[in-house]
């Protein structure tokens, strides 16, 4: 009876152990989490957090070229670390040195490129100098006028939305629920609105008014003043997309698979459009249709006013990333790898590119240029016309 | 296969999860404790069978340790003849590891739902939308609130109270349900079985979320009450770690079918009979209960 006991103990030991030893592996590694930044376009150079953790400007002329990186006004920054080891894996596997990542497309501000930091727990604003980065050891150089909000070892809220700079002044929404405007010169903290729900979205100014939506299912309507609330309304279901605003209607997409038409002045509902799964990425307006991505694998284009569905179209996989128009295009990328070339009145599609990554990251058109941020580490040029792929550059440790 | 998986596992465990946070007001603490209490239920009958089964096979005790001294030097025929005597008494040698490797799925399928179901990170988030269910009551959840308690449920507990509950529970009901060994080898082996495996998750603790932590202590504790009532007492618990006699079979203070001191003079044919009626009572008890369920 021991020794069959014993046996058989031991067997369940075994399996167990396995298992446990299995889930500590995947447990260990804590939440994973990557980044999917978009571009800021600035005088020829590309800037863009990269997928493992860094920050990169290259040279549109250099890479067309296929020069060795960094070239002429190409750099690349090692985001400095915030947040404490162990705060995500737990006191028992604490990694060696706490991660930080990019989800917020960086914004250009003179000389200067402000980038919100993902942490896990904790984030943190770094404007860096663009033109030649003096960070020495993750501390600005202040004479190239750079900054870290907020200074020292504090932090604020993880960053997951793009900030937005406006007059010389940075508006970002952090996990914590804070919307935050911070001087862009001197990077100190001009006010603080707490939206009471974690802010993983990017506000939208328009004529003085920051719209902001929160995971508490409110979408707020905030002074860019001084952080006074103009008013809140409550959807049905937490928001899930970026705020888009057009002339009086603001268009958001909730979990509950719906988008919503707002108006602007008042906040109450307009109409709202039923989808097959989450409209995850920022709808874009353009005349009188609105085209939102989703994550059923479809593209919508839907009337701003009425509501009215226009048309759809079926890609390989969810589109996660935030699609951009051209004249006469709408350009979509999706999870599965494929960029989509459709004609914005019909929804034809006119060509399709498969890169063979997943692509998250919002995309930037720039003179008949689609530029990609793949999830293989590589960017991607690609001719709108021709569909080629003009140029590629992939960053790894070695570059 | 992941697809299959996700389909079987994961995505039931995730929406009803989910689901259970929506109808409970939000808390997905509350959601995970009514969840395990559901899973424990439904392997209710397994956990009995083994624990009656264990309780059987206790009675062969004094038979096997003949059996054992008999073909000490024969391996193979101490393994027939212990399969023998299983046969005999009607016993299933591991019928008693079911219950534990149903749950295994459950596990994980808990670990990665929570992963997912709290959105710790933007891609964990991006990645439950493609597993929910088209529920009203799912998509007015999300996301969840990670707070219950003192706890961060995606994240582990940095004080040390769920590991020691979570160590604390695993070791009594492990205590519970081990014999002491007669033999000072397999005693100490069945020591390190009994203070290794709540050490260990212990130390998991730390590392896991502490929403799977709360599986854990809650499925301990229905599991000691189960074990408390099925075998009426705290069993091995209360017996001391060593037994005096080093050849009578280990006493059980509370379980009263275990046959104590004089174990090894009662005939073995005697043993055979009590333990073959203990499991013909487990098939007699899973007919009727089947009977119960299906009859109708």
């Amino acid at each position: 009876m021991a020794s069959f006991l014993r046996s058989k103990t031991n067997i369940l030991g075994l399996i167990l152990s396995l298992v446990i030893l299995s889930l500590l592996v995947v447990g260990c590694s804590g939440p994973t989490f990557q980044g999917w930044s978009g571009f800021a376009e600035q005088e020829g150079v590309l800037y863009f957090g990269g997928i493992d953790g860094r920050v990169f400007a290259i040279s549109l002329e250099a890479r067309s070229q296929n020069l060795t990186f960094p070239s002429q006004g190409e750099w690349v920054f090692n985001i400095p670390s915030v947040g404490t080891p162990g705060t995500i894996c737990g006191p028992a596997c604490a990694p060696a040195t706490p991660r930080a990542s990019v989800y917020a497309t960086p914004a250009v501000l003179g000389d200067l490129l402000c980038v919100g930091i993902y942490g896990g727990d904790t984030g943190r604003v770094v404007a860096i100098n663009r033109l030649a980065p003096g960070y020495n050891e993750g501390v600005p150089q202040r004479s190239k006028g750079e900054w870290t909000y907020p200074t020292g070892v504090n932090s604020i809220g993880a960053i997951v939305g793009t900030p937005v700079n406006v007059n010389e002044t940075l508006y970002v929404g952090t996990s914590d629920g804070n919307l935050y405007a911070i001087d862009a010169v001197y990077g100190e903290k001009k006010w603080a609105f707490d939206t009471g729900g974690k802010i993983w979205t990017s506000p939208v100014i328009d004529g003085g008014v920051i719209y902001i939506s929160n995971y508490q299912k409110k979408l707020f309507a905030v002074s860019s003043v001084d952080g006074s609330q103009i008013w809140n309304i409550e959807l049905p279901a937490s928001i899930a997309s970026s705020p888009a605003v057009s002339a009086d209607t603001i268009f958001v997409g909730t979990f509950d698979n719906n988008l919503y038409a707002i108006d602007r002045a008042t906040g109450k509902e307009r109409w709202n459009f039923k989808g097959g799964n989450w409209f995850w990425s920022t709808p874009v307006v353009k005349g009188d249709t609105v085209y939102a991505g989703c994550l059923d694998n479809r593209v919508y284009a839907i009337s701003a006013s009425s509501g009215q569905e226009e048309w759809q179209f079926v890609a390989d996989g969810p589109i996660a990333s935030t699609l951009v128009t051209t004249d006469s295009l709408v350009l979509v990328a999706s999870e599965a790898g494929n960029i989509y070339m459709l004609e914005s009145g019909t929804g034809n599609m006119v060509r399709s590119v498969d890169l063979g990554s997943p692509i998250m990251a919002p995309l930037l058109a720039d003179n008949n240029i689609v530029y990609v941020h793949a999830g293989n580490l590589c960017v991607y040029a690609v001719d709108v016309q021709s569909g080629q792929t003009v140029w590629e550059f992939c960053y790894s440790n070695n570059n | 296969m992941v697809d299959i998986w996700n389909t079987i596992i994961l995505e039931p465990v995730l929406n009803s999860l989910i689901a259970l946070t929506n109808v409970l007001g939000g808390s997905f603490g509350l959601a995970i404790i009514i969840l395990t209490v559901v899973v424990r239920l439904a392997l209710f009958p397994l956990t009995v069978r083994q624990t009656q089964s264990t309780k059987a096979m206790q009675t062969l005790q004094p038979k096997i340790q003949e059996i054992q001294k008999k073909y000490a030097k024969n391996q193979q025929k101490l393994q027939q003849e212990m399969m023998k005597l299983y046969k005999e008494a009607g016993i299933n040698p591991l019928g008693c590891l079911w219950p534990m490797l149903i749950q295994l799925p459950i596990w994980i399928a808990l670990y990665q739902s929570i992963m997912q179901a709290l959105g710790a990170t933007p891609e964990s988030l991006l990645s439950l939308s493609q597993h929910l269910y088209s529920w009203a009551a799912i998509g007015h959840a999300i996301p969840l609130n990670e707070q219950f308690l003192w706890l961060h449920l995606s994240r582990p507990d940095p004080n040390l109270i769920l590991a020691i509950l979570v160590g604390g529970t695993m070791w009594v009901q492990q205590k519970m349900v081990t014999p002491p060994a007669t033999d000072p080898r397999q005693r100490s082996m069945t020591n390190l079985t009994t203070t290794m495996m709540p050490l260990m998750f212990g130390l998991f603790t730390l590392s896991f979320p502490s929403g799977l932590a709360l599986y854990w202590v809650v499925s301990n504790i229905i599991g000691i009450v189960i074990q408390y009532f099925v075998s009426g007492g705290w069993g091995y618990l209360r017996a001391p770690s060593v037994p005096k006699p080093a050849t009578a079979p280990a006493p059980a203070p509370t379980q009263k079918v275990i046959l104590p001191q004089k174990a090894p003079t009662v005939q073995p044919s005697k043993m055979l009979q009590q333990a073959s009626e203990e499991s013909k009572t487990i098939k007699k008890a899973s007919e009727e209960k089947k009977k119960g369920l299906f009859g109708r």
